[in-house]
């Protein structure tokens, strides 16, 4: 057990680093002198070439890049993005005032998501073969195919705009949730449904059910109590490993129903060509993939005794 | 977006099939296989003889402009008065083509990074194995849109950065099979007939991991084109007037409440090529296991 959580940290501190130094290429690599950049953002009219130096020896872009990597490495474990290159104020500040309403749509979307794969594959595996199942995949398989952006403009053009239902501009409050936090949930929903069904299914291959229905246990009571607990650490696995997709799917969702959100700031920020904002987004997708991975490992480490002797 | 195929079991049931052989006719036998292969064979073909079947789709016609779907136009016109059935072949074109161009280098360099790791062993294959864990660590769309961001937004930038970021898991699945195959007999005939490792990799390994990366690679042509329209649709791809099923969307978001027979064309075509894959994908998948054939 320790050695499986020391290991799942250990993995977790390689990809954290690994995304630190893949962002610090990409914002060395990206154009323009960031110096330069952040001065005119702080609204500057004429700028002398000697602010910019004293920016750039303040910055620490004067240094060699190693120095830099390891100045960047630092300031990212204190929480310290740099200043948006659009803005000119801290990365991390701009980030922190858009984050909760991010978070509100993926809390939102993945309870919206857990419910609907639930019930998808429950009612599919109970029926196997039969009706339920039938139009329980059918339902599947349909949103699976709908791209996100497609859903969310007949959502919103369609049932908001045509029926005047909800709001066209979302605040990012819980009560303009609904729509979008739908739209980033089918998707998932349908394909967690798959991953449920199909182990449930394989679960219920297993010699101890048939005695269980031997001695006359209902179907609804297997399906339950036996079934499901030996089919979650699948399912418990796509959830934790998609968590941090659903974040990756906010910026077109956020940007289709103008969710005051870090997705769709940071849309914003690829056009304007804000590296360290986009930077800020990454290292954030990173963390909660990171984070979601361990709960994962920890959570099927809990629940299947067979894992903890490895 | 889903990254089921990087880490699920459908990349277990590839490898079956793919090395199982005659995988076409096989596919072709199973249900729902099928139609996913005459889907395929309609958008390919749709792809390929659309655009010279219809006029110039960027060409535009401001006296037509939004007229709804007729015989003049099967999909009906945009805004612009350019007829939406051109532009889905000729979006169908564009998607797919560059789908397959990022498949292609996705193969390529996920093929020579796996053999090497999986060849080579020791500090080169762990080195090569964090690189990809890392970058599967990284929600694909997330990174892809950071290096666009570092590129500038077009349809060539984001080909590129879905090329730089969707091989990691083909080459797991290249490692894989290389270090499995140093087991097999005809490779230890092959070392013990005197071969070198690097004649080993290329002559006995590579050519089987090829047909099974094709296959591998094949089944995340779906997502490729949803993630292709999906970044195009934000702006961040193909830019106007280029006829991509994304961008057409976009486009046609400002008068569809008026028009809305405008999302005909590119949103069905991008729901039947996903439907296509996704129906090859899961025969593949029952084809490995016999038991769930139905």
């Amino acid at each position: 057990m320790i050695r499986l959580v020391v290991r799942s940290l250990a993995q977790a501190v390689v990809t954290l680093l690994g995304g630190a130094v893949i962002t610090f290429v990409m914002l060395s690599a990206s154009p323009g002198d960031p110096a330069e950049r952040i001065l005119t953002a702080r609204g500057q009219e004429s700028i002398t070439w000697l602010q910019i130096e004293a920016l750039r020896s303040e910055l620490g872009l004067d240094r060699p890049l190693p120095v830099q990597l390891l100045n960047y490495l630092g300031g990212l474990a204190t929480g310290d993005l740099g200043a948006s290159w659009s803005t000119g104020r801290p990365v991390v500040d701009e980030l922190a005032t858009r984050l909760p309403a991010t978070l509100r749509l993926t809390v939102a979307s993945l309870a919206l998501a857990v419910g609907f794969s639930l019930i998808l594959g429950l009612v599919a595996a109970a029926g196997a073969g039969r009706f339920p199942d039938h139009v329980s995949r059918t339902l599947s398989m349909f949103f699976l195919v709908v791209p996100s952006f497609l859903l969310g403009i007949v959502i919103l053009d369609v049932v908001v705009v045509g029926f005047g239902v909800g709001v066209v501009i979302s605040d990012g409050s819980w009560s303009t949730v609904l729509f979008p936090a739908l739209t980033l949930a089918l998707a998932s929903a349908a394909s967690w449904s798959r991953v449920l069904r199909a182990s449930l299914l394989g679960a219920r291959s297993a010699p101890f059910l048939t005695v269980s229905r031997a001695r006359g246990t209902t179907n609804v009571r297997r399906l339950l109590v036996h079934e499901l607990p030996n089919a979650l650490p699948p399912f418990v696995t796509i959830i934790g490993l998609e968590i941090a997709f659903l974040l990756g799917g906010a910026p077109i969702v956020e940007s289709i129903y103008s969710w005051p959100g870090v997705g769709r700031f940071t849309v914003q920020a690829v056009g304007t060509r804000d590296m360290p904002v986009i930077v800020g987004f990454v290292m954030i997708s990173i963390t909660l993939f990171v984070i979601a991975s361990l709960a994962v490992d920890l959570f099927n480490a809990v629940i299947d005794p067979r894992l903890r002797r490895r | 977006m889903t990254n089921l195929l990087t880490s699920s079991p459908r990349l277990d049931a590839v490898t079956a099939v793919a090395t199982g052989g005659r995988l076409w006719r096989r596919l072709l036998r199973h249900g729902g296989g099928r139609v996913g292969v005459a889907l395929a064979f309609i958008l390919a073909l749709a792809a390929l003889i659309g655009p010279w079947l219809t006029t110039d789709p960027d060409v535009p016609d401001y006296t037509n402009k939004l007229q709804p779907p007729s015989g003049g136009h099967l999909l009906g016109t945009d805004l612009a008065g350019r007829d939406l059935l051109a532009r889905t072949f000729a979006g169908a074109r564009m998607s797919l083509g560059a789908a397959l161009l990022v498949m292609a280098i996705v193969t390529i360099v996920g093929l020579v990074v796996g053999v090497v790791a999986g060849s080579a062993g020791g500090v080169i294959d762990t080195v090569l194995t964090r690189v990809m864990d890392v970058l599967l660590g990284i929600p694909g769309l997330v990174l892809t849109l950071a290096i666009v961001g570092v590129l500038g937004p077009s349809f060539f930038n984001l080909v590129f950065a879905m090329a730089v970021t969707g091989w990691a898991g083909l080459a797991k699945v290249a490692r894989a099979h290389t270090r499995g195959a140093g087991q097999r007999p005809d490779v230890i005939a092959a070392r013990m007939a005197g071969a070198g490792p690097i004649r080993i990799a290329f002559g006995h390994v590579l050519p089987g991991v090829v047909s099974l990366l094709v296959v591998a690679a094949t089944l995340r042509l779906g997502d490729t084109v949803v993630a292709l329209a999906g970044l195009s649709f934000l702006g961040l791809g193909a830019q106007p007037p280029t006829a991509e099923w994304g961008r057409m969307l976009s486009d046609a978001r400002e008068t569809l409440s008026v028009a809305p027979f405008q999302i005909i064309g590119p949103g069905v075509a991008l729901m039947l090529t996903v439907l296509a894959s996704t129906l090859i994908a899961d025969a593949l998948r029952d084809l490995d296991e016999p038991e769930n054939r139905r």
